[in-house]
């Protein structure tokens, strides 16, 4: 498509009225292998392409959207959008279009693409090697790789024209173990928004290596012990807990009309002054960076708690405006298909000052994390649940058995201000968040912490 | 602009270029969708969504490996290269002899899933619903102040499926669906009550008991407390229940059994519930959100028992898993979309109604705690069948609540729960992803608290 005929379709969306109008194009090739039962089961491959066209009206908002083959079926998006113009109280022009260049966070080295499928397929085979020879107890296992190039333009009618490509990768491993007539199933992936460099036959052996030795951990753990403990959140347990206890919350949208426990307290004290709170979309290589968020705002690092004082909520272009703070690149959509909505990038609690051994020591009788799962959080009320993994019992400062089927549970705003430990580690975890029915790759980080009492699910004793 | 292939041209062109390719065995699926959606925010109509979706799947078995591809470019060489490129990845797949694609010629069988005109229906009709919802909702308690989301959404979906070995058959569906999530406020304190349903024509779907039992959810969590960690019976009403069984499915997957992934293995003929636990899994409910006369590799579906009062009968089956089982195919590959390949489920899976009248239920319980939302459902691990999830309930002493709580966990194993159903409600009601359920009393689980 030429900007000329982007700027038709942004002179056809605005045809009936409204105030400002906006294409997104995207062009999205992907190829996923899959080794299940021993055998490769599974090879996909497809290009979906499509547009959305969206026009906003005084506080609506109309947006069409579908697949598309050439010009003529985005000039078709962009005429039902304007057909949806209820009150086109005046017309406004579409500036004309100055495309420019953003700066890319990082270069990718290997497409890819570029990589023949023997090599693709010589990493799912040693994945799946490396976790049955671990022990006699693993049962099975699935290994997939998938790769995903996303190519977009996205251009309204301030005049603005960019473009953006983003390469991912991502490896997963999931091991089952058996033991008598009990199963327990273990996990780790290698993804991000990067080549095939990230792909190293040591990354994913230590997949492989991390899914195996997981899954036998719990085949033979007890079940985790219901009820109020001191907790120490492992660095290496990654970042679902900042993800689900602060970072929804700190969504624009929600707190514009005030449905976030964090509403209308930028510049309170929300969490403990140990802990600060980035969001970094330019994070290189991690599965959340991108040069531009999905409406063409460059990503940037947005400091949203900084020694527990609240600072930004994370917005996007509407909700900015709204709310009178900076556009902070956070407004990301899952494909052509939704609007972009307000959420996290790379999310985490910057490193403290202790050690995160001495952390562990100065629990007399409490529950080491060690890594977490999937979380969720109810924003309005701030409740939030995550799974937990991999963890064990902390007896006399010394880690002790290994537990499973733990969940962690509490309150954002209360928990962030009880933290009362923060290691001078760091490490992160990858995952896919969900909101409003679209996913987003994001990344998650966090030093070591303590958290004085919070409520573990488990099985009452 | 090139004419635009019919759906019909579309599975023409994907058969001839299969054909002169010179591919024995294929399977070619095209889906045509047009959507459409308004949200709501306090009385006014603030996102308007039209959507189209069309697409084309094309499955190759070449001798005993199979390859898939998708496209959205439905041009001629968009066809060819969707072709090509399904030819090439089935050379990087490993043999498997049980592999299959449909032979059995379909019969056209009327299941009530269609309704002319949705699509079609004026945008203040659309908007119309999603207001009502929102009135509704606004009617039952003052201290209903906010939503954090009202939307009414409507689908028609065309489905085209073709094999080279001679199966050829279409349908089309209709869905429309609305949902709120209703924030109550009371002396700061904040709580959300979400509720959404789905049906199959308009006059199915009622505004009023969405916006209704939403605004409920969200005040009968108001005035929440901690809770002491105990065991005690847990009362799940058929919302709460259909989540759970949404998780259970997994483990009546075939594919899962075969390979050592689910707890009911080897467990046909065996007693893997309470006797007062029935489990369909009817694609052929009239009506139902989830029927449809074929499944994704265009197999005759079916109506099953897979649990009678309590023996397991069976297993969810495709294609491939009914050659390892030696047994027939149940017609449970479900598509997704055109974009990726069948994966065994269920369709409308429910457990069958029940001889207890819901409120005595709890009546004659000294304790016990009612769910009223859970948090985590999507980390429920369904081959250990271990959960560990965030919930809020309500503390109920002899059937009459005490006070609302929150910050606690319900925890045990898939497979326990089975067995701990005491109690199954007249109650049977399907939610919005077809999935039934009554009423269900748990004689005893794990919550943790204080």
């Amino acid at each position: 498509m030429t900007v000329r005929d982007v700027e038709r379709a942004l002179r056809t969306a605005l045809s009936r009225g409204g105030d400002w109008a906006e294409l997104f194009w995207e062009r999205h090739e992907t190829l996923q292998l899959v080794l299940d039962d021993q055998r490769i089961e599974d090879a996909i491959t497809g290009v979906d392409q499509g547009a959305g066209v969206r026009v906003t009206s005084g506080d609506q908002t109309l947006y069409a959207n579908g697949n598309v083959t050439d010009v003529d079926d985005v000039m078709a998006i962009a005429g039902r959008a304007a057909r949806s113009v209820v009150d086109g109280s005046g017309l406004h022009e579409a500036a004309r279009l100055v495309p420019d260049e953003l700066s890319r966070p990082h270069s990718v080295a290997i497409d890819p693409r570029t990589v023949p499928v023997e090599r693709k397929v010589a990493l799912l085979r040693l994945a799946n090697e490396v976790a049955r020879a671990h022990d006699p107890r693993v049962s099975q296992a699935t290994v997939s790789y998938a790769e995903s190039v996303q190519e977009i333009l996205v251009a309204n009618s301030d005049g603005v024209h960019r473009t953006d490509t983003r390469v991912r990768v991502n490896f997963m491993v999931q091991v089952v173990a058996k033991d008598g007539a009990v199963l327990e199933s273990g996990f780790e992936a290698v993804r991000g928004t990067l080549g095939f460099e990230m792909l190293t036959e040591d990354a994913v052996r230590d997949a492989a290596e991390s899914a195996a030795r997981r899954a036998v951990l719990n085949v033979g753990a007890q079940p985790a012990p219901a009820g109020t403990y001191t907790v120490v959140l492992s660095s290496e347990a990654g970042g679902t807990l900042i993800h689900e206890s602060v970072g929804h919350g700190l969504e624009a949208d929600l707190n514009l009309r005030g449905l976030s426990v964090y509403s209308g307290r930028i510049g309170e004290k929300v969490a403990s002054e140990l802990i600060t709170v980035v969001d970094d979309g330019r994070d290189p290589g991690q599965r959340g960076t991108a040069a531009m968020d999905d409406e063409a705002t460059p990503t940037q690092r947005t400091v949203l708690i900084e020694k527990g004082i609240l600072r930004t909520y994370l917005s996007d272009r509407k909700h900015a405006e709204k709310l009178g703070i900076p556009r902070s690149g956070n407004a990301r959509r899952e494909s052509f298909r939704h609007l972009p909505i307000c959420r996290m990038t790379n999310t985490m609690i910057a490193s403290g000052d202790s050690d995160p051994a001495a952390i562990v020591r100065s629990v007399k009788d409490g529950i080491f994390v060690k890594k977490m799962g999937g979380g969720q959080v109810d924003v309005v009320s701030g409740n939030f649940a995550f799974e937990v993994t991999e963890c064990y019992r902390i007896r006399d400062g010394e880690l002790a058995e290994p537990l499973r089927g733990a969940t962690l549970v509490g309150q954002g705003p209360k928990l962030m201000s009880e933290i009362d430990m923060v290691g001078w580690d760091l490490g992160y975890s990858t995952g896919t968040c969900g909101k409003d029915g679209q996913g987003a790759p994001v990344a998650d980080a966090q030093p070591t912490l303590r958290i004085p009492s919070v409520v573990i699910g488990g099985r009452v004793q | 602009m090139t004419a635009r292939l019919s759906n019909n041209e579309v599975v023409d062109r994907a058969l001839e270029t299969l054909r002169s390719g010179r591919v024995a065995t294929a399977e070619v699926l095209v889906r045509d969708a047009l959507s459409g959606s308004v949200e709501t925010k306090d009385g006014a109509l603030e996102v308007v969504t039209a959507r189209g979706e069309r697409g084309l799947g094309v499955r190759v078995l070449d001798g005993q490996r199979i390859g898939f591809a998708h496209t959205s470019d439905l041009a001629v060489s968009g066809i060819e290269a969707c072709v090509d490129q399904a030819r090439r990845m089935a050379t990087i797949t490993e043999p498997d002899q049980d592999l299959r694609i449909a032979t059995a010629p379909l019969d056209s069988v009327d299941l009530d899933i269609y309704e002319p005109g949705l699509e079609n229906r004026p945008l203040a009709d659309r908007g119309a619903i999603a207001l009502a919802v929102e009135r509704a909702a606004r009617a039952v308690d003052p201290r209903i102040t906010h939503f954090r989301k009202t939307s009414y959404s409507d689908a028609d979906v065309t489905t085209v499926i073709a094999t080279t070995q001679g199966v050829r058959a279409s349908y089309r569906e209709s869905f429309c669906g609305a949902m709120t999530s209703a924030v109550a406020t009371q002396n700061g304190e904040r709580q959300i009550g979400y509720h959404g349903e789905g049906a199959r024509r308009i006059g199915e779907l009622d505004p009023e008991s969405v916006g209704t039992r939403a605004a409920q959810r969200a005040i009968e969590k108001l005035g929440a407390k901690p809770f002491p960690t105990q065991k005690l019976p847990i009362v799940l009403d058929p919302w709460m229940a259909m989540s759970l069984l949404g998780a259970i499915s997994p483990l009546f997957s075939a594919d899962n059994v075969l390979k050592g992934r689910s707890l009911f293995a080897g467990k046909v003929g065996d007693r893997v519930a309470n006797e007062r636990v029935t489990i369909v899994d009817d694609a052929r409910r009239k009506g139902g959100l989830r029927s449809a006369p074929f499944d994704g590799e265009g197999v005759a579906t079916t109506t099953r028992t897979l649990v009678d009062r309590g023996t397991l009968r069976g297993y969810l089956v495709n294609l491939k898993t009914a050659g390892k089982l030696s047994s027939a195919p149940t017609g449970n590959a479900r598509r997704g979309s055109y974009a990726s390949p069948s994966r065994i489920g269920p369709s409308n899976f429910y457990i069958d109604a029940g001889t207890d009248d819901p409120a005595a239920l709890v009546r004659d319980l000294g304790r016990a705690l009612a769910v009223t939302s859970l948090l985590n459902l999507h980390t429920i691990d369904p081959v250990s069948g271990e959960f560990s999830l965030g919930a809020t309930g309500t503390y109920l002493e002899k059937g009459t609540a005490v006070h609302p709580v929150q910050g606690i966990t319900i925890a045990g194993n898939l497979t326990h729960l089975l067995s701990s159903i005491s109690g199954v409600g007249t109650d049977l009601t399907f939610g919005a992803s077809g999935i039934g359920s009554p009423t269900l009393l748990i004689a005893e689980l794990s919550v943790g608290g204080t």
